[in-house]
C-alpha cells in the first residue's frame, strides 16, 4: 500500500509542478520588438524562459559566442539567420542597458 | 534517519500545497509576485531553466529554511522521479559495481553536515565588464543541515581500486537539445573526506525535488556544482572528468586576467572551494532610515576555511570597525555577524564589509575577472540614507 500511495503522490506532485512552471512560462515577458522578434522567439524560448536573456547585457562580440554555443548544442537556428540574431540581441541587451527587474515569489504566509 | 511515514507526509505535503496555490497562480508583469509551491520571497531568475535566489535580507538566519534557499539548475529537472524505483550505481574502477535503493541508504549510518552551499556564479551581475550566464547577485548561496551516508562509506562497499583517483556524479537532470549531460567529478581525497556525503535531508526533512530529491552529493567548502543533484550514478575514475562542465566549464585563470581577455584553458584550474567572502543583510541597500542608531549585520563564510573576522567601514574603507561575529558556528557554515554604528548627523552614506579568514584570505575591494563570472567576492556595500 505504502509503495501505491508513495508513487501516486510523487507523481502528482511533479507533474502539478511542471503544469505550475509551465504556466508561469507561459506568462513570462514578450522579447522587445523587432526583425528578429518571431524568430529568436522561436529558437531560444524552445528551451529557455524569456528572462534568461532579458537579464544578459553584453556586447556584440560576446553576444555572437553566445549564439554561435547555443547553435552548436542544439537551437534551430537557420544559418542565413544567425547573423540577424546576434544584432538583434546585441541591440536590445547591450551592456550600458540598466538592469533588468525580476519578479519575487510571493510570501507564504504559512511559513 | 529518514522513516517511510515522514517521506510520504513530506511527499503529500508539497502535493497539497501545490494544490492549494495553484489557483494563485500569476505572473503578469515583472514586478508582479510568483507563486510557486514550497518557494517564498525570492528573486525569479529564470523560471526555465529554473533559477531562484534569495534575497540579501534573507542573510538574517544562520541555517536558511529551505523555502528561501537559492534553487540552480542548469537543465530540466527530473520529470518523474519515484523514490521507490528510483537506483543510484556505484560504477568504474571499484572492486564490487553496486546498485544502491532508496532503502538502502536510508538504512546506512547517517552524517550531518552543516554547509554553506554557494553556487560558483553568485555575484555574476557585479562583474565588468559583463559575463553571460544567470545575473545572480548576492544570494546564490545559503546554509542548511544537510544528512545522509557517508559517500566515503558507499565507495568502501564497492571497494575502491588502486586506480581510482576521481569520483564522477551523475544526476538525472533532463538534458536539452545538444547539451553536454551535467556530469562532474571530484578528487578521492575529497570524496573520502568524512564529511561529504550522500545528502537525502535537508534542514530535517527529505529534500525537496528543486534540492535534488531523492538524493544529491554535498561536497561541503566547494562550488555549489559540485554538489550534483537527482545522483542516478557515482563513477570511480583513473582521471579528472573531461566533460563540459569541467572543461571549458567551472574552470579559473592561473594567473588574474585583465578584465575582457579571453581565458586560456590551458593556463586554468577547475574550481573547487569557495573564496572569503561576506554580505550585509541589513540595513538593505537603498533604504531610508529615521534612526541615526544603525544595526549592521550579515553572513560571511569562507568554504574550507573559517572566518577569522569581519570588518565594516562607513566612510569609504578610510577606517574599519571589527564586527561582532554571532554565536553559531560549524566548519563549512557561514558565520552571522553584527555591528552597532552611530551616523553622526543625516546624509547619505556607503556601509561596506569586508571578511578574513583562517587562511588568512582578505575579500578584497575588487574580485578577480573571469570570462564566466565565477567567485565574485568584492567588499559588499549597501548604500543608505539616514533622515534623523
Amino acid at each position: 500500500m505504502w509503495k501505491r500511495n508513495c508513487r501516486s503522490t510523487v507523481v502528482a506532485f511533479f507533474l502539478l509542478a511542471s503544469c505550475l512552471l509551465l504556466l508561469a512560462h507561459a506568462q513570462s515577458p514578450e522579447l522587445p520588438a523587432g526583425p528578429a522578434q518571431a524568430k529568436v522567439t522561436t529558437a531560444c524560448l524552445e528551451c529557455h524562459e524569456s528572462r534568461i536573456i532579458l537579464q544578459q547585457r553584453l556586447s556584440k562580440g560576446a553576444w555572437t559566442k553566445e549564439v554561435d554555443k547555443m547553435i552548436k548544442w542544439g537551437a534551430v537556428v537557420d544559418p542565413a539567420d544567425r547573423d540577424s540574431f546576434i544584432e538583434y540581441l546585441s541591440t536590445n541587451f547591450p551592456p550600458d542597458k540598466a538592469a533588468e527587474q525580476m519578479p519575487r515569489v510571493a510570501a507564504d504566509k504559512k511559513h | 534517519m529518514i522513516s517511510r511515514r515522514d517521506f510520504v507526509k513530506a511527499v503529500s505535503g508539497a502535493v497539497a500545497a501545490a494544490g492549494a496555490i495553484h489557483p494563485l497562480l500569476s505572473w503578469a508583469a515583472n514586478d508582479s509576485p510568483v507563486v510557486i509551491p514550497g518557494e517564498e520571497g525570492m528573486i525569479v531568475r529564470s523560471a526555465r531553466f529554473f533559477d531562484l535566489e534569495m534575497p540579501a535580507e534573507f542573510f538574517d538566519t544562520w541555517i536558511t529554511p529551505v523555502p528561501h534557499f537559492f534553487v540552480r539548475n542548469h537543465m530540466h529537472e527530473p520529470s518523474t522521479l519515484d523514490g521507490e524505483t528510483w537506483e543510484l550505481r556505484i560504477t568504474g574502477e571499484v572492486e564490487k559495481p553496486l546498485t544502491l535503493t532508496f532503502a538502502d541508504l536510508v538504512r546506512m549510518e547517517p552524517h550531518a553536515v552543516t554547509n554553506t552551499l554557494e553556487c560558483a556564479g553568485n555575484g555574476r551581475a557585479f562583474y565588468s565588464p559583463h559575463v553571460p550566464g544567470v545575473q545572480w547577485q548576492k544570494g546564490a548561496v545559503g546554509t542548511a543541515r544537510f544528512s545522509g551516508p557517508r559517500l566515503s562509506d558507499v565507495l568502501q562497499r564497492a571497494g575502491v581500486k588502486s586506480s581510482g583517483k576521481h569520483v564522477m556524479f551523475h544526476g538525472l537532470d533532463e538534458v536539452p537539445g545538444k547539451v553536454p549531460p551535467f556530469i562532474r567529478s571530484i578528487p578521492i581525497d575529497k570524496a573520502s573526506d568524512s564529511d561529504t556525503i550522500i545528502a537525502m535531508q535537508m534542514n530535517g526533512a527529505a529534500l525537496t525535488k528543486h534540492h535534488g530529491f531523492p538524493a544529491r552529493a554535498l561536497v561541503p567548502g566547494w562550488i555549489g556544482a559540485a554538489s550534483c543533484k537527482w545522483l542516478s550514478e557515482i563513477k570511480v575514475l583513473d582521471k579528472e572528468f573531461d566533460g563540459n562542465f569541467m572543461k571549458p566549464g567551472y574552470r579559473m585563470p592561473n594567473h588574474a586576467l585583465k578584465p575582457g581577455d579571453p581565458l586560456n584553458l590551458d593556463d586554468s584550474h577547475v574550481v573547487t572551494g569557495l573564496t572569503v567572502k561576506s554580505v550585509i543583510a541589513g540595513p538593505v541597500d537603498d533604504s531610508t532610515l529615521r534612526s541615526r542608531s544603525i544595526h549592521i549585520h550579515g553572513a560571511a563564510w569562507a568554504g574550507e576555511a573559517d572566518i577569522a573576522k569581519v570588518e565594516v567601514s562607513t566612510d569609504a574603507g578610510a577606517t574599519w570597525q571589527a564586527a561582532q561575529l554571532g554565536r553559531e558556528h560549524s566548519r563549512y557554515a557561514w558565520r552571522l555577524w553584527s555591528h552597532s554604528w552611530k551616523a553622526q548627523k543625516a546624509g547619505d552614506y556607503a556601509i561596506w564589509s569586508r571578511a578574513t579568514d583562517s587562511q588568512g584570505r582578505i575579500q578584497p575591494a575588487t574580485a578577480e575577472w573571469n570570462p564566466s563570472g565565477y567567485l565574485f567576492n568584492a567588499y559588499d556595500q549597501v548604500k543608505i540614507h539616514v533622515e534623523a
